[in-house]
């Protein structure tokens, strides 16, 4: 982040593949020259030394740049070169002279000048005046006249273990150890003190003096050498803890500031008094590459320049504010200010690829230029017309509810097909199965067959059953299909759940990608025959619920229709058939009036005839619809069973109730869970220790209720999908005898199934009985209503309501309305079809909605008001089963509440054996003559 | 050359993944040289480290769990919970809330967008936080935490067994304790050690680091132990100043939720290190969130005067100054940022808006259309937005309605589209999809007003007074001072009186 780049003076990229890190570049008057101006050194580790003296010109378009001739020496060394350093290193002169760290030896140079005739006949020579083999890898060294000396520097190597060696020019001095040294840091000479300053591995800055280190010797080995294994332990100075590691560290002594240290952490700046006080420091909130400090123009501070990593920048601190920033284009890895000819104060810049740079500062703004949008030839005819073509576009498809791509066009690449075998597998394929049964359980095979037109590769298939029927597989991959041999699988359904399916249908779908590289789904319906989920058994003669179903044609032998469904009636007069659930469920019988043209049904469960009912007129319609007059016709002509109907609607609210309260349960036991943990957790966190009067034995408690009542939650879910499967298939049955009854065209029948859904899904968002409530309210206060003052709208939201009397009465007030001939699709005559039987029948409507209401109010029926009940049913005497005793064992904890929260349990098999056994098919041969007289008979 | 050198040269040049290289070669020749041992916890460090005073994630369980909670109710003004009335600052109306309650920040930073919820519950329903805060400037990278390498998984098992390792040997040797202590806590993620092994070390240097004591601090601190964080933090600054110090001490009275003190503890350290920038953002920061933007803008300036570059403080002044009617203060702010070398979609689309507010309309499509170019998935659902504010400024309806149907095309949960497509329905006359876009935002952000408003207003016209009332009294609650709303519950309860 910043305004300005720094402005290019000078630059050259140095070398191929080669590396340089900090301490690799150096700038001094090396050569002596009289006119004092610096010149650029420096050396990779592959150990090439150069020796720049860079002298642009300026020219008409900026700084005239590299040139060749400002090379003035390029050395190559055996050695990496560690760092490059210029002091008056050799004895007896006090010129500067180069001090190159090699990792086993330290040479010190002399940069000699043979001059030419002309300018750039000069050369330039390095001639080695010493150099001191080492024992140890090397890692850094200082230089500064130790001791106090005058016009002498002496040279001080660090090396990778943390021993310094002194080298008093020529001569080695002595070895040292360190203490606690483990990688070393940067090291500097203090020559105020007489000291060196080190950041060790402790992350602390040191500061040992150099008498100090001098005189740690042994007694015992007079003679110094290089070969030290062990030492005396030297002690610090002084020391500041830093809490981080530096990365560089300089001395500062400038006339205008009292000397300082200036210490480079990995993320922050420090700046101590030379006697380890704290002075300032900074953090850093960029990561420092490097620093250089310099003498500053106002009394008492000091300007440093800092170079970052990522951001690539330069900035220029003057103490802790910054004063500038400048964009540089590399990460650099040392900086260094230089004089030039013509130029003071030059920012030396090194990359740690070998990018050489002197520049300067400059109000040259650092844009990044953002490449310009894609534009096009501005021309308004053009645009105007687009612009209307898609305002065209736009408001034709926002005028569809949902904006969806037109696909109707495309052929679909991919053909899914679906065919049911006739037959049931010869070794059945269920497994898993949840109930018993003394039959197996069959499975089918579906045989589903992919072609494509175009060869598709990885096709995922999914294969949808809803519980209680289930496929051997759910999922698999075809991996190719090309048009020439079309993909077979099989996949086998069976039923596995102890309930009723509403529907017999499953689905087959495959995603793949279209050739157009669009995702695209194909989906194939397979309709299952019925016989997967029923077994032909000896027909009942008692049941609780029956339909009676009118025709128009003589009854049809039941052994005719129903011939892959025999079983043992097979030998029978083909009036009565029985069909079982499996799973020993209820039994539905099917009977067929000898004289009369009416059919019947009876089950102990209202909702188990939805599926044998539509089999039957399913069957009925072919079986006399084959000859092409299609003039069968089916009716209903008896009460509408809707108390029945109203039983499953409580029934499913009441799982529903339940999962409510079990969930407010759960959540308060689980607050309760919390609370404790938190009391615990401030007597646990205490430093006296407390006791924990007994909390311990409450949080188990609550825990173990916790799952006790997720335990409950999930019996209570799946019992919840039993209850949803019966509304689902009584809701059917409902919705076909309304059909039937007032005889519906498909339209009406589409709008009817659509209000009364039968699906019921089981999202704790949304439920059946509000949505089915929300939809039939709406249909009564718009097609069914009966005046336009009614047609008010003010939808409630949708929320679980508190009872089911709502939408019990809402349906009962449609069907009183579609009874009285409304129809629920505008613009058809008004029906006349239901009143074959008017007046007899106008009473009882009128009379169903009264009857819904008392129930609503007691909740459940009254069986003393008899009237009103019998004329609401005809099975008013079936009471609501439900058991509502809780039994719930032995709670664990003893905690009484939790006993509320037990299931209704069902009575599902109600004395069903007892009365099976009683029975025969003999005895069961019907006689339906009085069919129609039962009701009256009822209800006289 | 020397490998060790050569790692340790890649080290300094952050050259991570090299150095681990060479001292994993070197480690396996001679497992116990400790010198490339440290050398390569600290490289695996630095490849993950983040500085852990900006880390500032609260966990749902810290939240519900902690019993430090001096007040439940707590005067305004003195906790981060219930913001002040706002001194100076302008109010809901103009510049919009986060969900939080407190006002939208110039400058998303992790503890910008977390909110306090009251419950568990709600804590757990309102995870997107970030997309009712709306990106009004740049987020800058390292503010985002990438995930510790705890996470990742190495091929040979991890570098240091921590299981196996024997804490009182390494607390004893300093100069090995640090970088270990560091690898435990950055890369390796796991507290608990850590604490153990800072414990441990702090005894074995009698309590004489100061260093040692902020590494146990930060250990408490992430296991919300924030009082004994506070006396380790309190006793190293006896010991030493330091400004992580007392940058850590205030993250623990914030999280103690007591912004006044954090900002007396700020103060004394700004005596100690005067014009550290990092101490005034931390004030600047409070007082934003207390909603007392005058302190706020002050402190931003003055991290300005020692550091011009610092992008929060020019985006939060921004911000202010935009929300406070200076759109061109603004711009001029902004400008400045995109001079710096921030080229986001959040600059540009702020560009946009304040040309438009400053009736500089050439520019206001270009900015646009640059945002739309640099969006990604979720800001340019925002951006959308802004465009849809534009066209409605300059009346163009329809652009306004389509700009509003893309931003929801892009985020589906943009509660301010619904709200204002239900507003635009309405205009349009269609009741029912007013009423459903209404009902959509406010479910969607309760913490918004104006949907609450919208519907109050709109039911009162029908006659669902009730509604009306209800959706009356959530708009009251969400904003105290909004005058209609108030109106509207004053016409109610008359109404209802009268019943």
């Amino acid at each position: 982040m910043s305004l300005f780049k720094a402005r290019d003076w000078w630059s050259t990229t140095v070398g191929e593949e080669e590396e340089f890190d900090l301490g690799c570049l150096c700038v001094a008057n090396i050569d002596n020259a009289t006119d004092e101006l610096d010149k650029i050194i420096i050396g990779s580790y592959h150990g090439i030394l150069r020796i720049f003296n860079p002298k642009p010109t300026k020219t008409d378009d900026g700084w005239s740049g590299y040139k060749p001739e400002d090379v003035l020496l390029e050395a190559s060394l055996p050695e990496p070169i560690l760092q490059l350093e210029a002091g008056k290193f050799v004895s007896g002169t006090e010129n500067l002279h180069l001090a190159v760290l090699h990792p086993r030896k330290i040479a010190v140079y002399k940069v000699g000048v043979t001059s030419g005739a002309v300018e750039h006949g000069r050369h330039f020579q390095l001639n080695m005046s010493f150099e001191h083999n080492l024992k140890r890898t090397a890692f850094n060294f200082c230089f500064g006249p130790f001791g106090g000396v005058k016009g002498r520097d002496f040279l001080c190597v660090q090396s990778m273990d943390g021993t310094v060696s002194i080298f008093e020019q020529e001569s080695f001095s002595f070895c040292r150890f360190l203490p606690g040294a483990l990688l070393p840091g940067p090291i500097r000479y203090m020559p105020k003190l007489d000291s060196f300053v080190t950041v060790s591995s402790t992350w602390q800055l040191e500061c040992y003096k150099y008498q100090v280190l001098a005189v740690a010797t042994d007694a015992k080995t007079k003679e110094e050498s290089q070969n030290i294994k062990s030492g005396k332990r030297v002690t610090w100075d002084w020391c500041y803890n830093l809490g981080e590691q530096a990365l560089d560290l300089v001395v500062v002594n400038y006339e205008n500031c009292p000397p300082s240290i200036l210490v480079l952490g990995e993320r922050n700046i420090f700046c101590l008094t030379e006697i380890g006080k704290l002075r300032w420091m900074k953090k850093l909130e960029y990561e420092p590459s490097c620093f250089l400090p310099y003498c500053s123009v106002v009394e008492n501070t000091i300007n440093c320049l800092i170079g970052t990593h990522t951001t690539n920048s330069l900035m220029v601190y003057q103490d802790i504010t910054l004063k500038w920033a400048a964009k540089l284009d590399f990460t650099p890895v040392q900086v260094k200010l230089a004089t030039f000819q013509d130029l003071k104060g030059v920012i030396v810049t090194l990359s740690d690829k070998g990018r050489l740079e002197c520049s300067y500062l400059g109000t040259d703004p650092a844009l990044f230029i953002p490449p310009v949008p894609e534009s096009r030839e501005l021309n308004y005819a053009d645009m105007d017309r687009e612009m209307a073509q898609l305002q065209k576009r736009i408001k034709q498809s926002s005028h569809k509810a949902v904006l969806m791509p037109n696909l109707k066009k495309q052929e679909d690449d991919l053909q899914l097909l679906a065919t049911v075998n006739t037959n049931f597998d010869d070794v059945s394929m269920a497994t898993e199965v949840e109930f018993e049964d003394p039959d197996p359980v069959p499975s089918i095979t579906v045989r589903v067959q992919v072609k494509a037109r175009l060869t598709i590769e990885h096709i995922n298939m999914h294969v949808h059953a809803c519980w209680p029927l289930k496929s051997n597989v759910s999922s698999f991959e075809i991996s190719s299909v090309d048009p020439s041999n079309p993909s077979e699988q099989f996949v086998s359904f069976f039923i596995v759940g102890k309930a009723m399916p509403a529907d017999m249908t499953v689905s087959v779908s495959a995603n793949y990608m279209s050739a157009s590289g669009a995702p695209r789904v194909a989906t194939a319906r397979v309709k299952l025959p019925v016989k997967l989920v029923i077994k032909p058994v000896a027909p009942v003669k008692n049941a609780e619920f029956k339909l009676t179903l009118d025709s128009n044609k003589p009854p049809a032998n039941l052994n005719e229709l129903f011939p892959d469904l025999l079983g043992e009636n097979a030998g029978g007069q083909g009036a009565a058939l029985g069909f079982q659930y499996y799973g020993n469920g209820p039994i539905v019988t099917v009977l067929a009036s000898k004289t009369s043209q009416r059919y019947r049904l009876q089950c102990d469960r209202f909702e188990a005839m939805w599926l044998m009912v539509k089999e039957l007129s399913g069957r009925l319609n072919s079986h006399f619809n084959r000859g092409k007059n299609d003039s069968f016709a089916l009716y209903f002509a008896g009460q509408l069973p809707l108390q029945e109907y109203f039983d499953l609607i409580d029934a499913h609210f009441e799982h529903r109730l339940n999962a409510d309260r079990c969930k407010e349960m759960l959540n308060q036991r689980a607050s309760q869970f919390r609370a404790i943990q938190r009391r615990l957790l401030t007597r646990f966190k205490d430093k006296t220790p407390s006791p924990l009067a007994n909390l311990d034995t409450l949080l188990e408690g609550t825990y173990r209720q916790i799952l006790h009542l997720a335990d409950t939650i999930e019996e209570n879910n799946q019992s919840q999908e039993v209850a949803a499967l019966s509304l689902s298939s009584a809701t059917s049955l409902f919705n076909y005898l309304i059909k039937l009854w007032t005889n519906m065209s498909e339209e009406e029948y589409k709008v009817l199934q659509q209000c009364v859904s039968p699906v019921v899904s089981s999202s704790t968002e949304q439920g059946w009985q509000e949505s089915v409530d929300a939809a039939v309210t709406h249909l009564l206060r718009t097609t069914l209503a009966k005046s336009s003052k009614d047609q008010t709208l003010n939808p409630q939201p949708l929320h679980i309501p508190e009872d089911t009397t709502k939408v019990k009465k809402h349906l009962a007030l449609m069907c009183d309305k579609l009874g009285k001939g409304a129809r629920l699709v505008e613009g058809l005559p008004t029906n006349s079809m239901v009143n074959m039987n008017p007046t007899p029948r106008k009473e009882k409507k009128a009379k169903i909605s009264a009857t819904s209401k008392t129930v609503m109010e007691n909740g459940h029926i009254d069986n003393s008001d008899d009237t009103e009940t019998l004329i609401g049913s005809q099975f008013g005497q079936h009471k609501s089963k439900r058991n509502k005793e809780q039994d719930y064992g032995s709670d664990i904890n003893g905690l009484s509440d939790l006993s509320m929260l037990g299931l209704p349990a069902e009575n599902v098999d109600d004395g069903m054996t007892e009365k099976r056994k009683k029975k025969h098919i003999e005895a069961m041969v019907p006689d339906l003559d009085d069919m129609d007289d039962e009701p009256v008979a009822l209800e006289s | 050359m020397d490998p060790l050198f050569l790692a340790y040269s890649y080290y300094r040049r952050k050259k991570y993944e090299q150095c681990t290289e060479i001292c994993t070669q070197l480690l396996e020749k001679n497992p116990y040289d400790q010198a490339s041992w440290t050398l390569k916890t600290r490289a695996l460090t630095g490849q993950v480290y983040v500085d852990e005073v900006d880390v500032d994630e609260e966990g749902i369980a810290e939240m519900v769990m902690d019993d430090n909670t001096i007040a439940q109710v707590s005067r305004p003004g003195t906790s981060l919970k219930q913001p002040g009335t706002g001194r100076g600052a302008p109010s809901q109306g103009v510049r919009p809330m986060s969900q939080s309650g407190r006002p939208l920040s110039g400058f998303v930073r992790p503890s910008t967008q977390g909110g306090r919820p009251g419950t568990m519950e709600k804590a757990i329903m309102t995870p997107r936080t970030a997309h009712t805060a709306r990106p009004v400037t740049s987020a800058s990278g390292r503010y985002v935490r990438l995930g510790t390498a705890s996470m990742l998984s190495t091929p040979d098992g991890p570098f240091i067994n921590l299981a196996r390792l024997n804490f009182t040997k390494y607390a004893a040797r300093p100069n090995l304790a640090k970088a270990l202590f560091e690898y435990i806590f950055h890369h390796e993620n796991d507290v608990r050690n850590a604490l153990e092994l800072a414990a441990l070390a702090t005894e074995a240097c009698q309590f004489k680091d100061w260093w040692w004591k902020v590494q146990l601090a930060k250990c408490y601190y992430r296991l919300g132990m924030y009082r004994d964080a506070e006396k380790q933090l309190k006793s190293s600054l006896k010991q030493q100043d330091h400004v992580d110090t007392y940058l850590y001490l205030c993250k623990v009275y914030c999280r103690l939720d007591q912004p006044l003190t954090a900002i007396e503890v700020f103060k004394q350290g700004l005596e100690k290190f005067q014009g550290e920038t990092t101490l005034m953002t931390g004030i600047a920061r409070i007082y934003e969130g207390m909603n007392d933007m005058d302190n706020a803008v002050k402190f931003y300036k003055d991290v300005l005067y020692y550091d011009s570059m610092y992008v929060e403080a020019i985006a939060c002044i921004a911000t202010n100054h935009f929300y406070t009617d200076q759109p061109e203060v603004a711009l001029k702010f902004y400008r400045r940022l995109l001079q710096m070398g921030v080229y986001n979609a959040e600059l540009f689309n702020n560009l946009g808006l304040c040309c438009f507010y400053a009736q500089q309309y050439d520019m206001t499509l270009t900015c646009f259309e640059r945002a739309l170019s640099l969006a990604e998935e979720v800001t340019l659902s925002e951006v959308w937005y802004n465009i849809g504010h534009v066209a409605l400024g300059i009346g163009d309806m329809t652009l306004a309605y389509q700009a509003f149907r893309l931003t929801l095309a892009n985020n589906n949960d943009h509660a301010e589209a619904y709200n204002n497509l239900g507003v635009l329905e309405l205009r349009k006359g269609h009741v029912e999809m007013a009423r459903a876009f209404f009902q959509a935002a406010l479910g969607l952000a309760p913490h918004m007003y104006e949907p609450h408003y919208n519907w109050a207003a709109l039911a009162d016209q029908l006659g669902d007074l009730q509604s009306s009332y209800n959706a009356a009294k959530r708009a009251v609650d969400a904003f105290p001072n909004h005058v209609d709303s108030k109106e509207l519950l004053k016409q109610l309860k008359h109404h209802f009186s009268l019943l």
